[in-house]
């Protein structure tokens, strides 16, 4: 799905910006805000030949203005022009800050956006057996990396080679000889600072680790106070502490001791280049080859040739680790987008609910089916009951219908039509879900309500969804009703009350073909009795996929059917299956079984 | 994770106040000898700043302008022979102040930490894990960064600036007190700014934390967002948030970038007033050229640590206000602690006996009133009733995790805050509802109940806990690593481990506390058996949950409300046909229900 920029200029697609080529591929991330970025180079150099120009404006002033008893008006041009240097520098150097703000922040909020939107398109497939903790670093900490990429390096890298480029040329003007001696240091201070922040990101990184490693044992011995507590072990995770705690304090020596030794050599390196190039430099003003303002501007100048160098390897460095993050970005973007949209058939006032399986198998992975030739076939409005042990293929059956995967083999018909007919959009419109242990967002109550609904919704609305769900009167004990915050940071709900939350989200959403899976396990007799009221109004007219645990909640069926192994060993009525011999039967003389158990205990006491 | 950022933004508006510094310079004190050395150390650094320049304007004026090769020479050989020196402390400074930022850092960890070893349950429940983190993490590096870079920063931007003073005034004290006037203006606009990006930075921070979590919502909840097509909508929520985050973000940025070219602009008015009069007085004499060099290099040079006063400031508050957060946590006073006449024994062994107990958290919402109940040594008590009515709260008093408001707790006949704490603790083995394991191996986790325990002692427990088996089949058997707080096993693995972990520790009292759910009949059975041995000859506290706990104990005691509704041995309790029969009866058909499993056996057994 496209992304328009909100710029409202030409549409722009991020999985475009997928490159093998990594550089490519950053290039192309910044498709419509090169201008902005180019514009930003552009004033740095500005900012930069204002600088040098600055230097040259002095050594003029020097050599022509000063002591030679000229009038006040020189004097003051010269001043005034010094003044308008260095505004002219300051005004570029906002601007190709303000520039550069602009592109990076604008890159990474249409990134964000561009990943957040791709990732809640991906297939279940791949959010199945992706890790959450993962895709969310990614989205996060590398979309950050990516951004200093180009708010600080990319900018750092640009700005060092300009000084360079600019400073050198104007030294080779004044003189090539001067010019020459003085950056035979630069290679050797780049190497070495390149070969410094290189070792230094590692003991960086492991620093870091170690860091990683305090705060889990910190966290753990937080969390497992009552552990600890009882086993009396505080001075066993003193030391646990106290030894992850030097080590750290180690890898913090290790890094001090290296910046330490970085900081002076490189100091020396620079300050041992400027002083042989300042002794070269006043020896050919004493012996007038050079004049005295230009031994002042070369004094300047020298200086921003020289110290930026020393940054460069840190910005080598750190660009490379915005490189790493732009690929693992970019394997995020490669993966392929569920289609939403694509389909032919739009039935205007939605579906009947008629559903048809045909001879359908399903596997996750090639050679191991989880569904095997399901055939059965109801008549809208029915309910449809699926009962089973774990990972008999009840959950895959109804994880079909929305097209959340699609059928390896045979055909699944709706109203008649092939399922893959109607596009995914329109399926999940026309179907609900209602899930065992519901996930709710950590939003308010009727904003979980209403969480199916893009139109605007009443609160009398919203009161009898709730109603119907029998929800209403516990929200009614909630400190703020309706606009209760659920999770951490409001009510923290029972099971049985997310479960009728979600059925009020799905009352309200209205579709024709309902999915349940029903467990009322967990709850105590008095809320079940009420969940089950709810579940009654909400299957009323609609299709319904019950997924069972028991057999109370599904006697009522129009259709059972039995799985085992991902095949249907038995499908009928409650009554047809109760005469078969067969699993149905047996566990519903377990029902009967347990009552005459539970009398006989009684007998005994 | 983003709470977690949200507790370390916690309110920087504290004041700075007398006695926090005070006992900051308390805690400094031990380390004045690295303290000087680093002081010493930038010092000299900046006084030699100060003077290469000085000496920059010396060989314009004596060596080059007066043509006098020698001594431009002999300046070259001072500054080169100060630029070595200045190395050396260079070198000195960095080592030091890091250093010992690391030292009061591992310092500030080391005593909170051992503190919070010390503190009550009750300081637990009031502050979140995440709270407590960011004051052991951020807040002592904070607090660190004041005591070292904080006093380096002021000591070298003051020194810079009074020795740029300094020599300006030897080289032209009129045009120096033209630059002195723009310092007020200089710090003023610094600060302004300074308050402006801090502002923003905050909304940034803030809208960070909110962008991870929805990422996090999202994709934790995926299936729901698909099921009801919400991601149009969702995006459009999505894209406000990452709007707000752009446009504080980017305004953040570009006032930083406003600055230093803000603060350019008065030193260029600065310059210009230098280069105006400067030129003039070269005229009749008054000024040199190497002067007017000097002076436009020390205008350029004092910027720097003007505009960085203000960071350090705004910085220095935010350190104080961490320092008053961690002296606020190693002040606190356990709740539970030995009393001073506390005696040790050697044995807990002994008739329990709860006499009129009162207990509660929070006053006004009493947990327990009168509370009274007595147990034989060695007698398994079964504490059933619903959640809220009080379980936990017993088993916390017998650990002494909390001590009774009012009444009395006595062991062996005498109350038990005679006793020694640890000597208490130390004899109590627990497992949890959600058992807690620690990073590292399960021989490690196991070996956490007696820490001198040989190899064959630990497998034993495991043995005795029905853990073995389990462990076996693992990879790495006994030498598996957990994972994270030991989240690659399941709960009834864990479940296992911590029974073995208090199989190990030989305890003379032992709680558990029965998951209600997630684990497998195998490992449920596994479980019980192992519970049986550990029971046997013990005094033992169960909150169960499983009809066989239930009936096996010596005493069933249903809690609720604060006190006790039924007390009773099975039988007893089921003839009443009060509450225990109520429960028993749902708990029977449940889990008969979930242990009759059609599929995987073709005849039901018992």
């Amino acid at each position: 799905m496209a992304v328009t920029s909100t710029t409202g200029k030409t549409p722009f697609s991020i999985q475009q910006a997928v490159s093998k080529n990594r550089l490519m591929g950053l290039w192309r991330m910044m498709t419509g805000y090169r201008w902005y970025y180019l514009a930003a180079v552009f004033f740095l150099a500005v900012a930069a030949l204002s600088k040098t120009e600055f230097y040259l404006v002095m050594r003029d002033f020097v050599d022509n203005v000063l002591g030679k008893a000229r009038f006040d008006n020189t004097l003051v041009i010269y001043a005034l022009g010094l003044f308008a240097l260095a505004v002219t520098e300051g005004l570029a150097s906002f601007m190709s800050g303000r520039l550069a703000a602009k592109t990076s922040e604008s890159i990474t909020r249409r990134l964000r956006n561009a990943l957040f939107d791709h990732i809640q398109h991906l297939t279940f497939a791949y959010h199945a057996e992706t890790q959450t903790g993962d895709l969310i670093q990614r989205s996060t900490s590398d979309v950050d990396a990516l951004r200093r990429f180009y708010s600080d390096q990319a900018i750092a890298a640009a700005r060092i080679t300009l000084l360079f480029i600019i400073n050198f040329s104007a030294m080779l003007t004044l003189s090539p000889k001067l010019a020459l001696s003085s950056i035979v240091v630069v290679p050797i201070i780049v190497a070495v600072s390149a070969f410094f922040f290189k070792r230094v990101s590692k003991a960086y990184e492991a620093f870091q680790e170690q860091e990683a490693v305090l705060s889990t044992t910190l966290q753990e011995n937080l969390t497992g106070v009552r552990v600890v507590k009882a086993f009396a072990r505080q001075d066993f995770e003193r030391s646990k502490f106290d030894s992850d705690n030097k080590k750290k304090y180690e890898r913090g020596v290790n890094l001090a001791m290296m910046h330490s030794l970085f900081w002076p050599i490189s100091d020396v390196i620079c300050g041992a280049q400027i002083i042989i190039g300042l002794f070269v430099a006043s020896s050919m003003t004493i012996s007038g080859e050079i004049t005295l303002g230009t031994y002042l501007a070369y004094s300047a100048l020298i200086v921003w040739i020289i110290f930026p160098m020393r940054n460069l390897g840190r910005v080598i460095v750190q660009m490379s680790t915005g490189l790493v993050s732009y690929n693992r970005v970019a394997e995020i973007l490669r993966q392929p987008q569920e289609d939403m949209d694509s389909g032919e058939i739009y039935p205007e006032n939605g579906l009947k609910g008629e559903v048809v399986f045909d001879q359908v198998s399903f596997e996750y992975e090639p050679g191991n089916p989880v569904l095997n030739n399901v055939s059965f076939s109801c008549q809208p409005g029915q309910v449809i009951a699926l009962l089973g042990s774990t990972g008999s293929g009840k959950t895959s059956l109804v994880n079909l219908l929305p097209r959340f995967y699609d059928a390896t083999h045979g055909v699944i018909r709706l109203d008649g039509v092939d399922i893959k007919q109607y596009s995914r959009r329109f399926l999940r419109q026309q179907i609900g879900i209602v899930e065992q242990e519901p996930f709710l967002f950590s939003r308010s109550i009727r904003e979980n309500i209403t969480y199916g609904v893009t139109r605007n919704v009443t609160n009398e609305e919203v009161e009898s969804a709730a109603r119907a769900a029998a929800v209403h009167d516990v929200i009614q004990t909630f400190p703020d009703e309706y606009k209760t915050l659920v999770g951490e940071k409001g009510v923290t709900l029972s099971g049985g009350q997310k479960q009728r939350v979600a059925i009020a989200r799905t009352l309200l959403k209205n579709p024709r073909i309902l999915i349940l899976d029903d467990s009322t396990s967990s709850v105590d007799t008095e809320t079940e009795a009420e969940i089950r009221g709810a579940l009654d109004a909400l299957m009323k007219n609609r299709t319904t996929f019950i997924i069972a645990h028991r057999i109370q909640s599904i006697m009522t069926a129009d259709l059972i059917l039995v799985f085992d192994k991902g095949e249907i060993v038995q499908s009928g009525t409650h009554d047809t299956l109760v005469n078969q011999d067969g699993i149905y039967r047996r566990i519903y003389e377990i029902q009967t079984r347990i009552e005459s158990e539970l009398e006989e205990e009684m007998a005994c006491v | 994770m983003s709470d977690y950022e949200e507790l370390e933004e916690e309110e920087y508006k504290t004041q700075i106040t007398g006695k926090t510094l005070f006992r900051i310079a308390a805690m400094i004190k031990p380390h004045w000898k690295w303290v000087a050395g680093f002081l010493g150390a930038i010092a000299f650094v900046s006084v030699i700043d100060s003077f290469v320049t000085y000496l920059g304007k010396r060989i314009i004026d004596e060596g080059i302008a007066a043509r006098n090769a020698d001594q431009v020479v002999h300046l070259l050989t001072i500054n080169a022979g100060i630029t070595l020196f200045q190395a050396i402390m260079v070198f000195f400074f960095i080592y030091l102040v890091a250093i010992l930022g690391e030292k009061v850092r591992f310092d500030l960890r080391k005593m909170m930490f051992n503190h919070l070893q010390d503190l009550s349950l009750s300081y637990y429940s009031r502050k979140p894990v995440g709270w407590i983190m960011a004051r052991v993490t951020s807040d002592s590096d904070r607090v660190a960064d004041l005591m070292t870079w904080g006093v380096l920063d002021t000591t070298w931007a003051v020194i810079n600036i009074i020795t740029a003073i300094f020599f300006m005034i030897s080289i032209n004290w009129q045009m120096a007190l033209v630059v002195v006037a723009t310092i007020p203006v200089l710090v003023f606009i610094s600060i302004k700014f300074r308050k402006r990006i801090l502002l923003e930075y905050r909304t940034v921070r803030k809208m960070n934390s909110k962008i991870t979590g929805s990422f996090n919502e999202n994709i934790t909840g995926v299936r729901v967002v698909k099921a009801l097509n919400r991601e149009e909508e969702n995006l459009r929520e999505f894209s406000q948030l990452t709007d707000q985050m752009y446009r504080s973000s980017y305004k953040a940025a570009w006032i930083s970038a406003l600055l230093l070219p803000t603060v350019q602009m008065v030193s260029a008015i600065a310059l210009t007033v230098v280069i105006l009069s400067g030129g003039k007085q070269v005229e009749f004499g008054g000024m040199t050229i190497g002067g007017i060099q000097a002076f436009i290099s020390y205008i350029t040079f004092m910027m720097w640590p003007v505009q960085d006063m203000a960071r350090i400031y705004a910085e220095m508050q935010h350190a104080v206000a961490s320092a008053e957060r961690i002296f606020g946590l190693v002040d606190t006073v356990p709740e539970v602690q030995n009393r001073p006449d506390a005696i040790g024994i050697q044995s807990i062994k002994g008739d329990i006996v709860f006499e009129n107990v009162d207990f509660y958290y929070e006053p006004e919402k009493p947990v327990l009133t009168h509370f009274s109940l007595s147990i034989k040594q060695g007698e398994t008590i079964a504490l059933v009733g619903p959640t809220g009515g009080g379980k936990t709260t017993i088993v916390n008093l017998v650990c002494r995790f909390y001590e009774p408001k009012n009444g009395r707790i006595t062991i062996g006949g005498q109350d038990y805050l005679n006793f020694k704490l640890e000597d208490i603790q130390s004899r109590v083995g627990i497992v949890l509802q959600t058992p807690h394991l620690f990073s590292g191996t399960i021989r490690e986790n196991i070996r956490y109940g007696r820490l001198n325990a040989t190899d064959e002692e630990v497998e034993q427990a495991a043995h005795i806990a029905g853990a073995h088996d389990f462990i076996l089949t693992l990879d790495k058997g006994y030498d598996q690593n957990v994972g994270e707080s030991g989240n690659l096993l399941s709960v009834g693995q864990k479940q296992l481990i911590s029974l073995a972990r208090a199989v190990l520790s030989d305890p003379e009292i032992f709680i558990m506390d029965e998951a209600t759910s997630s684990v497998d009949t195998l490992t449920e059975s596994l479980i019980q058996k192992g519970m049986e041995t550990i029971m046997k000859g013990r005094t033992s506290f169960v909150i169960a949950h499983r009809l066989s706990t239930i009936r096996r104990a010596d005493k069933i005691v249903v809690v609720d409300d604060g006190g006790i509704a039924e007390i009773g041995t099975h039988n007893e309790l089921l003839r009443k046909r009060g509450q225990y029969y109520q429960l028993y009866t749902r708990q029977f058909r449940q889990e008969k229900e979930d242990s009759y499993d059609p599929f995987a056996v073709p005849e039901p057994v018992r």
